[in-house]
């Protein structure tokens, strides 16, 4: 009874999305000469790795039944406070990281701590999250563009290759094995299914739903600010409006990656799926010279896209839907 | 059909077929009603009624067979906007109604008379028109009172009073007198009759057979899906529509249990607990291989009681004794400690509808399909969960079907079966078999029974007063969070336990 353990749906959903990804990629390629290149390949592989990295730790929100709006304020204030405490305090790369991780465990835990226990909805504790890190992460670096010059050992992070592979896919990589570990076969994944699928019964079955969450947004905020150190690195600069709108984009890779808002389910590979086709939705429309006005619209086209499609609804029947709305009421 | 007031017929359905996904719930269900009569639709719990009401009402939709009200036929593709429209009301307990508003605001929720011109509310008027309707009927209300303030059966009240001013041709009543007083309910069959007079039908859904007795012009029986008969006012006898409801005739040992003294060693004593508004000084144990039962009206504190020893709720004072230890409970540690709970609202407490029987079994019992490290073993899972579907014979057997697919019976198998797999020692259950069909049911008792011949205690909260008598070996009656009444030995019948319940028992203390 091996089938038993395997989650057929699942696979289905990540082998379509793999399919559509193909097509996508074989599409770009006949349109645009300058897809299939190193250059823009690694260009699309940077932006993947850093919405990859948060998604890895930001999925478990929507698994729950929450969201995480934060973490594009939090990766920003990451990079901010990683520089200060190298460059300003002259403290050793190493140690600056440790607690630029645990200032995101802090805030992760003040995020679930206000969801769980003050009762407040996740998505405006992390929406006011969002606000008030971006305002501290403005006060910290003065609203400078700051350049990283130094230690050399921080900006190798996002620069140096091992094996011609550049770090940060060999972090993005570890985590993904990591979060899907620890989702399909902990006790702790068990729990935060089981919290997002009905809440009550988890509780009643010996579930401490509030523990879970609570748990739940510090993993997010920890890898949003490992994607903010990543990134800091990468671009040798901390910036306030680094990240900025990245929370929709990783919120997009793990719906397209079949992981239900409502809670109860998640896929942490067809999130990265789902990120990799926000790098090539991206990377698409500046390769069509489209104006960047038009990116947000198709980001928001896939989206709810994604949203249909994941409720169930199949692509036949939403056309016969969509025409039966032009026809005068059916008569049976 | 030959019936001579066929002419009058207000509603009328034929050949309704139902099934949710699965088993047939209703099929070929033909229902008529007549303008301005009280019928009467009963049938076991799991018979059908409620979907046959959900049909008529458009809050679901029928998969086959025709339905005409008032001479419009009623399309498949039903709602309850459409139904309201066309003069079908439901009156709930107090759900439709909205809290901190006054009885006439609630009666002409939009559809409010406005000042003349203007788009503002004309409050003096809406009082008056409501006060007016309130004295046409002799209804001892204020048009002005807040809902919040009225007792349960004023709230139902204001249902009627709402649907009346909907122009409602058909009131449909589901088990309305569940949670009155005997005073309240005469008072509603009172306003039922007027009705009545007034031309409207009323649909009367209820479990207690000498109101359907005194009340109905008419009886539908309905049976596993099917309609069993029709009767007419002169046919109808308590006795009949038992049997036509259950198929057969009840022997005299079915209607009085024969209760027994078990004397193992104690596993829960509760002394005295309290819980403010909730619970007034219950004092109770129970023993190895006993069934407590725990009767009572809705409301009467039994589910607030067993959610307090389970370690749901905390309680004000009184103390708990679990295995002879003094216990302050959790659901964690009782769970550890050999706790099972079975809530009373499947849907919403008992099953992760989204998830494989697996992962709702292995939920509760992560602690012994895991590592120290936490890591869950998906082979001792898997294990798991084929044990508790082959104990309680879950259908289909398949582990990784998911339990929303399920029918309500073996739903119900997968939350009792996710305990049976454990170290027992208490279980807790609290209407087991609530939306379960009739063969479930059978299997759900002998489940507890032969839990409590292994050695189980078993504690079983239920309303099915059938159900409550036979599975226990001692039953104990709530009322307003009191212990009124214990039955410990001999011959209990079903009237006993409901006289306890409703306070007519000699000397009932309130």
């Amino acid at each position: 009874m091996k089938t038993g353990t395997l989650d057929w749906r699942q696979l289905m959903v990540d082998f379509r999305l793999f399919g559509i990804l193909l097509l996508m990629m074989v599409g770009l390629t006949l349109i645009s000469d300058r897809f299939l290149t190193v250059d823009n390949l690694t260009n699309v592989l940077w932006s993947v790795c850093l919405i990859g990295i948060m998604t890895t730790g930001a999925i478990y929100a929507p698994i729950t039944g929450g969201i995480d709006l934060s973490v594009a304020s939090i990766a920003a204030l990451a990079g901010i406070v990683a520089n200060v405490l190298m460059n300003v305090y002259g403290l050793h790369w190493l140690l600056s990281i440790v607690i630029t991780l645990l200032i995101g465990v802090l805030i992760g835990w003040v995020n679930g701590v206000v969801t769980t226990k003050f009762l407040v909805p996740a998505f405006i504790v992390t929406m006011a999250a969002k606000t008030y890190l971006f305002g501290v992460a403005m006060l910290v670096s003065n609203g400078d563009q700051i350049t990283i010059m130094q230690p050399k050992e921080f900006l190798a992070i996002g620069v140096s290759k091992f094996l011609g592979i550049p770090i940060p896919i060999y972090i993005m990589a570890v985590l993904v094995i990591v979060s899907h570990i620890l989702l399909k076969h902990t006790v702790f994944g068990r729990q935060c299914i089981a919290v997002g699928a009905n809440e009550v019964s988890a509780k009643l079955s010996g579930v401490n739903p509030d523990r879970t969450r609570i748990i739940v947004y510090i993993i997010s905020s920890v890898t949003a600010s490992i994607a903010g150190i990543v990134m800091a690195s990468l671009t040798q600069q901390a910036y306030a409006m680094n990240a900025t709108g990245y929370e929709f984009d990783v919120i997009t890779a793990i719906v397209i990656g079949g992981t239900s808002l409502m809670g109860g389910n998640g896929s942490v590979t067809g999130a990265l799926i789902g990120a990799v086709m926000v790098g090539f939705i991206n990377n698409g429309l500046n390769l069509l010279d489209m104006p960047s006005a038009y990116h947000p619209i198709a980001t928001g086209i896939v989206i709810l896209a994604a949203l249909i499609l994941n409720q169930g609804v199949s692509i036949p029947k939403s056309i016969q839907y969509l025409l039966s709305c032009f026809k005068p009421a059916s008569v049976k | 059909m030959n019936d001579p007031r066929n002419s009058d017929v207000l509603l009328e359905c034929r050949g309704i077929d139902k099934n949710y996904n699965g088993p047939m719930v209703l099929s070929g269900v033909d229902f008529a009603l007549t303008r301005g009569e009280i019928h009467a639709l009963v049938g076991e719990n799991g018979a059908g009624k409620s979907t046959l009401i959900k049909i008529v009402t458009g809050v679901t939709n029928r998969n086959a067979g025709s339905i005409s009200f008032d001479g419009h036929d009623i399309p498949q593709e039903h709602s309850k906007n459409a139904a309201e429209k066309l003069g079908i009301a439901v009156i709930y307990q107090e759900l439709s109604l909205i809290h901190g508003m006054s009885v006439a605001q609630n009666i002409y929720l939009t559809k409010e008379p406005l000042l003349s011109g203007l788009p503002i509310i004309d409050i003096n008027k809406m009082n008056t028109m409501a006060q007016e309707m309130i004295d046409r009927y002799g209804f001892d209300l204020k048009a002005t009172d807040v809902i919040d303030n009225l007792p349960i059966a004023q709230r139902q009240t204001v249902e009627i009073l709402k649907a009346l001013s909907n122009k409602a041709s058909l009131m449909i009543m589901d088990e309305p007198t569940s949670s009155l007083t005997s005073t309240e309910s005469a008072q509603l069959f009172k306003i039922i009759r007027l009705l009545k007079s007034e031309g409207i039908s009323v649909l009367y859904i209820s479990h207690r057979m000498e109101e359907v007795f005194a009340l109905s012009d008419r009886v539908t029986v309905l049976r596993d899906g099917r309609k069993v008969a029709v009767l007419e006012k002169e046919q109808i006898s308590p006795a009949e529509i038992i049997r036509l409801m259950i198929g057969r005739i009840l022997t005299d040992n079915e209607s009085h249990h024969q209760m027994v003294k078990k004397d193992g060693e104690v596993v829960l004593e509760v002394d005295k607990l309290c819980s403010e508004g909730k619970l007034k000084d219950v004092s109770f144990s129970v023993r190895r291989g006993e069934v407590l039962g725990f009767g009572g009206l809705v409301g009467s504190g039994r589910t607030e009681l067993m959610r307090a020893i389970y370690g749901i709720d905390p309680f004000d004072s009184g103390t708990i004794t679990y295995l002879g230890k003094p216990y302050v409970p959790t659901v964690e540690k009782s769970i550890a400690g050999g706790y099972g709970f079975v809530p009373e609202e499947r849907r919403l407490q008992g099953i992760m509808g989204g998830i494989s029987i697996t992962g709702n079994i292995g939920i509760a019992n992560l602690d012994t399909i895991s590592s120290k490290a936490g890591f869950v073993s998906g082979a001792k899972e898997l294990e798991r969960a084929q044990k508790a579907i082959a104990l309680l014979n879950v259908k289909p057997a398949r582990p990784e079907v998911l339990v929303g697919n399920l029918s309500g019976g073996n739903q119900q198998k997968v939350v009792v079966g996710k305990w049976l797999i454990r170290d027992l020692k208490l279980l807790i259950v609290d209407e087991p078999t609530v939306g379960v069909d009739i063969g479930a049911k059978e299997e759900m008792y002998q489940t507890i029974e032969r839990l409590s011949q292994a050695g189980v205690a078993v504690i079983v909260v239920s309303s099915d007063l059938p159900e409550l008598t036979r599975l226990s070996d001692r039953i104990i009656v709530l009322r307003k969070g009191r212990v009124i009444k214990e039955f410990v030995e001999g011959a209990v019948s079903e009237e006993d336990v409901l006289r306890a319940a409703s306070g007519l028992v000699e000397g009932g203390a309130q």
